[in-house]
């Protein structure tokens, strides 16, 4: 059971719910609902749904923030899917609470690790994301080590974990456990959702940050 | 300039005309004559006038006080009253011919102030002919026309060279501008050729082993060269476009060229433009063009612009070869660019670093 993930996807164009619903199947994720209104994460089976994959552009010209604002204030684990890739918007999803932001040109992998991840609460970090908390400039950004940085800034440059392992000669795990306390460090900031204060809270007990380092 | 220097040597001419005049002309008349205290008076106006005026030519001084007028009319009706009774306009008449020249000599660069002092002093003169009576008419008109005409003819002289002077002062200015800006296009050409030289790196000299049949177009290294060559240029080209996010531009002008080659690049942006200046453009960007270059299958060329730095990096597929060619970029002072290349798990990076503080 533990394996066994549901999503629900919202987008508008029909050829991408078809495109995620088919990349999903392949990674053993049940796709139980899809639609081009955020109302499908609410009703029938997509309520129940572990992880919402959710487009920030549903047709209208402002991002749909508020429809991901409502899914994270209740609980909901969300991987935000857009076309867009500018540094600003995805640091605003991160805020509001989404476990991941994805662009629509990354590929399946990518799709399949972060749904897989939310459905255990965890963050995923794919490279665009890590590029844009690389180049945060923000006043409120969490201070990250030299370490952190440049896990962040290789792997938003190669693409590629086990590049920028063996080029800073580390193993696969700690390259995944920098990202994880620097989205961590990036949850314990800024407005409050239960999806960050769940990272957070695991974070710690598994030891991966201390208090002292928020 | 033009209009000091044309009065600066009329006023010369006139010192020395005045001069001869006053010595010559009419010290004998006023001693030969008997007349008053006052044209003696007179006399010692005008030759310190005359001192005044050749001070300042001595002293290359361009204009002399204007109230040297009012003295040379106080000595005109000074002269005039001193003169013995009905001597107007006849040989004893020292002064008539003599004040109208230092009224010209002192009045030369103010025409409408000279010909009402001329005025002036004439009416004076014939009023006080008038005045005395019983004198040759005939001979008065001689005198006054034969006066005023020779001074009124230099003073047309004066404003007619003074003409020419302008529109030779004009002419030559307008000429000066003209060589000036065929310099500074001449100057900018070069400047351009120059630095396209400089640039051009690899290309000119496979240009020349291509024309010398020296390397073989079906050889993989030359095609390698050519495919350098063209990334280079492709950039080169784009440097001095006027677009909003100049280091942007030419990425993404190097990755057009590469995709053309068939190689699949995805191109990242992270952080907002901030003004890199053209050499370190030029320093960031060489080292990416260069790994495009000989890249094939994919690529990924991404520039993080965070609030410290600007990186511009190349991650694809290590290549089996690469080009021995490092030429470095001509013209211009190491600037704080570093680069460093490094190959892992079949990837080859190379990074362009700069500090912007």
């Amino acid at each position: 059971m533990a394996d066994h993930v549901t999503a629900v996807v919202v987008d508008d164009h029909p050829v991408v719910r078809a495109g995620v619903a088919h990349w999903l199947s392949t990674e053993d994720v049940e796709l139980v609902a899809s639609g081009e209104d955020p109302g499908v994460a609410w009703t029938g089976p997509g309520a129940t749904a572990d992880v919402v994959v959710l487009d920030l552009h549903l047709g209208g010209v402002a991002p749909a923030t508020s429809a991901l604002r409502k899914l994270v204030e209740d609980g909901r684990k969300v991987v935000v899917y857009s076309m867009r890739a500018d540094d600003e918007i995805v640091l605003q999803c991160l805020e509001l609470g989404a476990l991941s932001y994805l662009t629509k040109a990354e590929g399946a992998d990518h799709l399949v690790g972060a749904v897989k991840a939310a459905a255990k609460g965890q963050s995923y970090t794919p490279p665009a994301l890590a590029g844009a908390l690389a180049g945060d400039r923000s006043e409120t950004r969490p201070a990250l080590s030299p370490r952190e940085t440049e896990v962040l800034v290789e792997w938003f440059q190669s693409e590629s974990k086990e590049f920028v392992a063996q080029r800073l000669n580390i193993t696969l795990s700690t390259v995944n456990s920098h990202l994880e306390r620097i989205r961590v460090k990036y949850a314990a900031i800024g407005r409050q959702a239960p999806t960050k204060a769940a990272l957070v809270a695991r974070a710690i007990q598994d030891g991966l940050i201390g208090l002292d380092d928020l | 300039m033009a209009d000091l220097a044309v009065f600066a040597t009329t006023r010369r001419v006139l010192l020395v005309v005045v001069f001869a005049v006053q010595l010559v002309l009419t010290l004998p008349p006023l001693v030969g004559h008997p007349h008053g205290p006052a044209a003696w008076i007179a006399y010692g106006l005008l030759t310190g006038v005359l001192g005044v005026v050749a001070g300042y030519v001595g002293a290359a001084r361009a204009k002399v006080p204007p109230w040297l007028g009012a003295v040379v009319l106080t000595a005109s009706v000074l002269a005039t009253t001193g003169l013995p009774p009905a001597a107007s306009f006849e040989p004893a008449d020292w002064a008539f011919g003599l004040v109208g020249w230092y009224l010209l000599l002192v009045l030369v660069e103010r025409p409408v102030v000279l010909v009402s002092a001329l005025g002036a002093h004439v009416c004076f003169s014939v009023a006080w002919f008038a005045h005395a009576g019983n004198g040759d008419v005939g001979t008065a008109g001689v005198v006054i026309l034969s006066g005023t005409s020779f001074q009124l003819g230099v003073l047309v002289i004066t404003r007619v060279l003074l003409r020419d002077a302008r529109l030779a002062a004009g002419a030559a200015a307008e000429h000066d501008a003209a060589r000036t800006r065929e310099a500074l296009a001449l100057q900018r050409e070069q400047d351009l050729r120059a630095g396209f030289e400089g640039q051009l790196g690899a290309l000119l000299p496979l240009l020349a082993d291509l024309a010398d049949e020296e390397v073989d177009v079906t050889d993989r290294a030359t095609r390698l060269r050519c495919s350098v060559a063209a990334v280079q240029l492709r950039r080169l080209f784009a440097e001095n476009d006027d677009v909003p996010d100049p280091l942007l531009h030419e990425l993404t002008a190097c990755v057009d060229v590469a995709e053309r080659r068939g190689v699949v690049v995805s191109l990242a942006v992270s952080g907002t433009a901030i003004p890199v200046p053209t050499e370190v453009r030029r320093e960031l960007v060489a080292p990416m063009a260069r790994a495009l270059a000989v890249a094939s299958g994919r690529a990924k060329v991404s520039v993080l612009r965070t609030a410290t730095e600007v990186r511009v990096a190349v991650v694809a597929d290590a290549p089996q070869e690469v080009p021995e060619q490092e030429v470095p970029e001509a013209g211009g002072e190491p600037v704080q660019v570093t680069v460093e290349t490094s190959v892992h798990s079949g990837l080859v990076r190379s990074e362009a670093r700069w500090r912007t503080t």
